[in-house]
């Protein structure tokens, strides 16, 4: 069988937090040995965060978020404050393709990290630093936290209710949106070293990466020099196109009855016409109330009602279902339970990756979202314990001895 | 200077957002992209705003535009023979094909690896489908709407325990559209990568469903974890980090760690009420959040946005304003750093764009073009480069193949 694409591809990984692992996992899931240099002084804030096995922490190795996106990777723990730990970095880089960090600005230099320092040690290092302000700008010592770059990069003004205030996203976007970013420019520089021998320093900022992904509301006011309005699940093109409350299913957590919808895009007239007869009122297919996008759009909230007085008495993945085979988009709203048990197309396609860990034992994972035919890849182990690969790297990576390694114990450098 | 990917060659089927970003983030660093649009209409983007004034015009959408520039535009129904005799043609000398054409309508037009690899084995073909190409949902049909709800994250966004009455809120745009695409960008490099050291040519499929479900930051391990369902619903453990309006705008306030609150405590010139016991940490200040509330959006209302940031990153508090657009066209910060680029279009006028999401030391993102009009290199891609006779243009023209 073919090697991954990226066997032999070495990663030294300075990151924590959420953006920097998902650009490594993206390495990782590739085949790279990825290296996460931790520190047990000051550990990865995801390894002390929920979802804990069974709502119990149980230390720094029980997280579910740090094990979601630390998959298939390796941890060394060092204490940079103690003699040697430095070192043991400086060696590491050495020894690696690229090195991957998401500090604040200046930290790595501070450290004797940073890519002037590092170049000399290995000239043809490829290193990325992932920030939220960038390296350069008055603001670049600005604190960004996941949450708060969703406003800062526009997306909260653009989406919210109609008539409402700026909403979030749900979700930190720009930390993923920015670590798969930086995993392509890793790939790319890769590719340039591959055919040049020459590697770089690429500075990635989470905001302007956002910013990349939002041309339509950007060019708006470009063009215009209007700011869009908030409409809430509509679309300017299509109608009906939003999400429906559907019958309540019978699942209750914590006393309260989980809701449910389902999402609903007609995609043109003939669409609109095929919807109406699936719900059973084939005559407003024609109707002028409601025949071309204009009237629709005219005459929203009553079109609206009437696609929602259907979906009320449907459940949503049964909604779903019938509209699909009517040949219109529609999907139910997929929350974790859903996708974890009842999505029957993420079963078949073995996409869930369940691999036993030696704390939190065998829990579903999100696995690869792609595939490839010459190289197949899997998600190779459970994410890492802090310094679980410590003495394996030092030995086997660095070719460090056995009485090196107690040396640096000792010292406090390892942890 | 040349661009990481100079000499990369790539050709791209693509509507919409997924595969064209994807090839626009290969275009952007160099690589040759050849666009392949339908003769006629085009792709939809072109029908999707904003448009200058707001008047719809296939040469004259920003969405197209942006997506588009560096690229060249030939047209091409590749469900004719003919036209699939030519897309087999430019495949033959690409590196990689990238597409996003719905995997029904590859079945009827007899799109497949296979075909494409008969006569260019190097070939990296690029597939991005909603729900990828296999499995009981493979044929069903999708927009950017259920393909947000496809994937987990819609769910999670709404107004919150205080109004479960409103259903889960869209974000806006089209990003399950630009997140298949980075992610597809990724594994074709992933591929051409491995090409480059020996490999040989193959197939990646992309799920946008699965790139979703892929970072759903921690929620979807709530279930596997502790049984829980994360919901638009659910409270947040720790407060405060809520948008709140200011005179002049709004503001998002964010106070994640305890010296944070602290300094934010401090920036408000220590209000009485900041010391009761109910607000002592982030935890408290999460369960008493509806009392805190009142005292912060009183607080906030008093002040200016760009001022209150500032004061509060001075502070090392993350706060962060909700910006506007004109909000990102207008930062000194932005301004600086030179990310909006200038293009100048010979439709549809000169215009300020989303620029450089990463800058290169060795190997800079450049813009070289603007985007084609519909089928602007047809004559130079089919006749100069393929080696069409005019008079053959001519017929593909006139049978409505080109």
């Amino acid at each position: 069988m073919a090697t991954a694409p990226l066997s032999g591809i070495r990663i030294a990984d300075f990151t924590w937090v959420w953006a920097g692992p998902y650009c490594t996992l993206q390495l990782a899931h590739l085949g790279a040995d990825v290296i996460r240099i931790e520190t047990a002084t000051r550990p990865c804030v995801t390894r002390m965060l929920p979802p804990w096995p069974d709502g119990k922490p149980a230390g720094l190795n029980s997280s579910g978020y740090y094990n979601q996106y630390n998959q298939g990777k390796r941890s060394v723990a060092l204490n940079f404050a103690k003699p040697g730990a430095l070192d043991v970095a400086r060696r590491l880089v050495a020894v690696s393709d690229v090195v991957v960090n998401n500090f604040a600005h200046g930290v790595m230099d501070r450290l004797g990290l940073g890519y002037e320092q590092l170049r000399e040690i290995k000239s043809d290092i490829i290193m990325i630093s992932l920030s939220g302000y960038g390296d350069t700008g008055p603001y670049r010592d600005y604190v960004a936290y996941g949450p708060a770059q969703v406003p800062l990069c526009g997306l909260s003004a653009l989406t919210g209710y109609i008539g409402g205030p700026p909403m979030h996203a749900g979700y930190s976007y720009a930390d993923p949106n920015g670590g798969v970013h930086g995993a392509f420019a890793i790939l790319t520089a890769l590719y340039h070293r591959e055919l040049t021998g020459e590697g770089q320093y690429i500075d990635m900022s989470q905001w302007e990466c956002a910013m990349a992904v939002l041309p339509e509301g950007i060019m708006e006011y470009t063009m215009n020099g209007r700011e869009p309005q908030r409409i809430g699940n509509r679309d300017p093109w299509m109608a009906p196109h939003g999400i429906f409350r559907c019958r309540d299913r019978s699942v209750k957590v914590f006393g309260v009855t989980i809701d449910q919808f389902v999402a609903i895009a007609a995609s043109d007239d003939a669409a609109w016409r095929r919807l109406a007869a699936a719900i059973g009122r084939p005559e407003l297919g024609d109707d002028p109330k409601f025949a071309t996008l204009a009237a629709r759009k005219a005459n929203e909230d009553e079109l609206e009602s009437i696609v929602e007085a259907w979906t009320l008495e449907q459940s949503a993945p049964a909604a779903a279902h019938i509209l699909q085979q009517a040949g219109i988009a529609a999907f139910v709203v997929a929350d974790n339970k859903y996708l974890s048990e009842e999505d029957e197309h993420l079963k078949v396609r073995d996409y869930f990756v369940n691999l036993p860990h030696p704390v939190v034992g065998t829990r579903q994972h999100c696995g690869i979202p792609w595939q490839m035919s010459a190289t197949p890849l899997a998600v190779r182990a459970p994410a890492p314990l802090l310094g679980q690969h410590t003495d394996e790297v030092l030995t086997a990576v660095l070719g460090l001895s056995a009485s090196e390694i107690a040396t640096l114990r000792a010292s406090g450098a390892l942890e | 200077m040349a661009g990481a990917l100079a000499g990369l060659k790539v050709v791209e089927i693509g509507e919409l957002v997924s595969a064209p970003y994807a090839a626009k983030l290969m275009a952007d660093m160099g690589a040759e992209v050849i666009k392949v649009e339908r003769p006629g209409a085009g792709d939809a983007a072109r029908r999707r705003g904003p448009f200058p004034a707001g008047r719809p015009d296939p040469e004259k959408s920003g969405l197209f535009l942006y997506l588009n520039a560096n690229k060249y535009g030939v047209t091409l129904d590749i469900a004719q023979p003919e036209g699939f005799e030519l897309l087999e043609a430019l495949a033959a000398g690409a590196d990689v094909l990238i597409h996003n054409i719905w995997p029904p309508d590859m079945d009827r037009v007899g799109l497949s690896f296979e075909r494409l690899a008969r006569r260019n084995s190097r070939l990296v073909m690029t597939s991005i489908a909603p729900f990828g190409l296999r499995g009981p949902h493979r044929n069903w049909r999708a927009e950017e709407l259920t393909v947000w709800a496809s994937g987990g994250v819609c769910v999670l966004n709404g107004a919150g325990p205080n109004h479960p009455e409103l259903p889960p809120l869209k974000t806006y745009g089209h990003p399950a559209g630009f997140q298949a695409a980075a992610h597809a960008a990724v594994a074709a490099m992933g591929a051409v990568f491995a090409r480059l050291r020996g490999g040989r040519g193959q197939h990646v499929e992309v799920s946008a469903q699965e790139c979703l479900v892929s970072q759903n930051e921690m929620v979807f391990e709530y279930w596997p974890y502790m049984g829980v369902i994360a919901t638009r619903l659910g409270r947040k453990p720790l407060q405060p980090m809520e948008t709140m309006r200011c005179k002049d705008g709004w503001i998002y306030i964010c106070c994640v760690e305890e010296h944070q609150w602290r300094n934010f405590v401090a920036l408000m010139g220590n209000p009485e009420w900041a010391n009761e016991e109910i607000f002592a940490d982030r935890l408290k200040r999460g369960e008493n959040w509806e009392a805190l509330e009142i005292f912060l959006r009183e607080w906030v209302a008093q002040q200016s946005v760009l001022d209150l940031y500032r004061r509060a990153q001075e502070r090392r508090v993350p706060f962060a304003p909700v910006s506007t657009m004109g909000d990102l066209l207008n930062s000194e910060h932005i301004r600086e750093r030179g990310f909006f680029v200038e293009i100048a279009h010979p439709l549809a006028g000169t215009y300020k764009y989303p620029g450089a999401p990463l800058k290169y030391g060795a190997t800079p993102w450049q813009i070289r073009m603007p985007a084609p009009t519909l089928g602007q290199h047809n004559e130079e891609i089919f006749g100069q480069r393929l080696g069409l006779a005019s008079e053959r243009l001519e017929q593909l023209k006139a049978r409505g193949v080109i």
